[in-house]
């Protein structure tokens, strides 16, 4: 089964949150979907499988020793990023428009390595993550491929997928084909608008969402906007996490906030797996007992 | 009448894929000529709008009916404005979504989804 933890807005815990999740269950696959700003890897040691090399797209190359500088790419190139025969490969965009003009053929497109797949193999399941190259964009492509790769690896096992904040390509390369979404929102003005647009987002491809709000009593009347919304909106909410200094004192310790014994939140997110256990059973069963 | 349905492999009795705009395979089906050929998606390798360039080729190829498990608003959009209809399925086979359209028991995608109460 594949969980994929996502907020809309940013900052409100989704790593936090999936490592808590990662943690209860035993041997989990983590895949770090997050790939802008990845960081569960920094609660994970282990022995690194693989790294792969992965190409976003291609950049022009020039061969020197076939160019003429005539100059042609220049005038053609719309991103102004070839001049006098030298490419400038943060502008290029690939379109491949001076190869085609080149008289010389000294232009080709070469594929670009824009980031390095990494999978772990940790004490309790395999991490999965990518590294990007400065200048690089987080792609669905990407996100599709980090996916792949470690569903050889979990099997039929749990897979928490820590997403990206956003609604864009990346963020619905994480959701598409899930069976499960757990969107941790915040009781802010922008967790609230933020939220609104990923869930139009998740009935768009019509996954099981769950909500759960995270530092919930920051703001009583906002987080009970919240829970009025998922209520009207058929949306099944798991769960308030209040506002808890040890969550601090975990991400500064790197230990996962599930070993912090005396932890509210701790408590309140061990609540929120239960129930959504609780559905995810109560629905499989329905559909057992339908055939 | 020409058929698309997404999978993971080159033949219907390969996986079906749920996912439209990054699915690996089209599988193309004449409803007089039978099978007629596996079309590798070129949405699943751009870096973004992965549903357009996939629904691009399926108006190339004349398609009329998608059979896959969900699609994004702007695929859906380019679907709509061409006249492709597309049904939803949560299959394992390809050839099983195959079966359940001709039986008329897949049911059509429309953009609304479930209900949008609440939203700006």
């Amino acid at each position: 089964m594949q969980l994929t933890v996502i907020s809309g807005k940013g900052g409100t815990g989704k790593t936090t949150i999936a490592v808590a999740l990662a943690e209860l269950e035993k041997n989990t696959g983590k895949v770090d979907c997050d790939v802008d700003a990845p960081n569960l890897y920094l609660y994970y040691d282990g022995r690194d499988m693989l790294r792969e090399e992965f190409s976003g797209g291609m950049k022009v190359s020039v061969d020197t020793s076939l160019c003429t500088e005539c100059g042609l790419c220049q005038s053609i190139c719309q991103f102004e990023a070839i001049h006098d025969g030298k490419v400038n490969t943060l502008y290029c965009e690939g379109c491949g428009a001076c190869v085609l003009i080149c008289p010389s053929k000294a232009l080709s497109l070469v594929e670009e390595k824009t980031a390095e797949v990494i999978l772990t193999d940790t004490s309790s399941g395999v991490l999965t993550q990518a590294r990007m190259e400065i200048g690089s964009e987080g792609s669905g492509k990407l996100i599709t491929v980090l996916r792949k790769k470690a569903q050889g690896y979990a099997g039929d096992d749990l897979m928490i997928i820590d997403g990206s904040p956003g609604i864009g390509c990346p963020v619905i390369a994480s959701i598409t084909a899930t069976d499960t979404v757990l969107i941790v929102t915040e009781p802010t003005q922008s967790g609230v608008e933020d939220l609104q647009r990923i869930v139009l987002l998740c009935q768009q491809f019509g996954v099981k969402t769950f909500v759960c709000t995270n530092k919930a009593d920051i703001n009583e009347e906002i987080a009970r906007q919240i829970e009025n919304y998922c209520l009207t909106n058929g949306l099944c909410f798991v769960g308030r996490i209040p506002y808890d200094d040890t969550v601090l004192q975990s991400i500064n310790e790197l230990i996962p906030i599930i070993y912090y014994s005396g932890s509210k939140a701790n408590q309140a997110i061990r609540e929120a797996w239960k129930r959504i256990k609780r559905q995810l059973f109560v629905s499989e069963n329905k559909e057992e007992r339908k055939q | 009448m020409k058929i698309a349905i997404t999978g993971y492999g080159q033949e219907l009795k390969d996986n079906h894929d749920p996912r439209f705009g990054r699915c690996t395979y089209f599988l193309i089906y004449d409803t007089e000529q039978g099978f007629l050929k596996a079309l590798e998606n070129k949405g699943q390798l751009s870096e973004g709008g992965a549903g357009i360039a996939a629904a691009q080729q399926i108006i190339d190829e004349d398609v009329q009916v998608v059979l896959t498990g969900n699609m994004g608003p702007n695929a859906y959009n380019l679907m709509e404005k061409s006249g492709v209809k597309v049904y939803r399925c949560k299959t394992n086979s390809c050839q099983e979504a195959l079966e359940l359209y001709q039986d008329g028991k897949l049911s059509e995608l429309n953009e609304a989804g479930p209900s949008h109460a609440g939203m700006k």
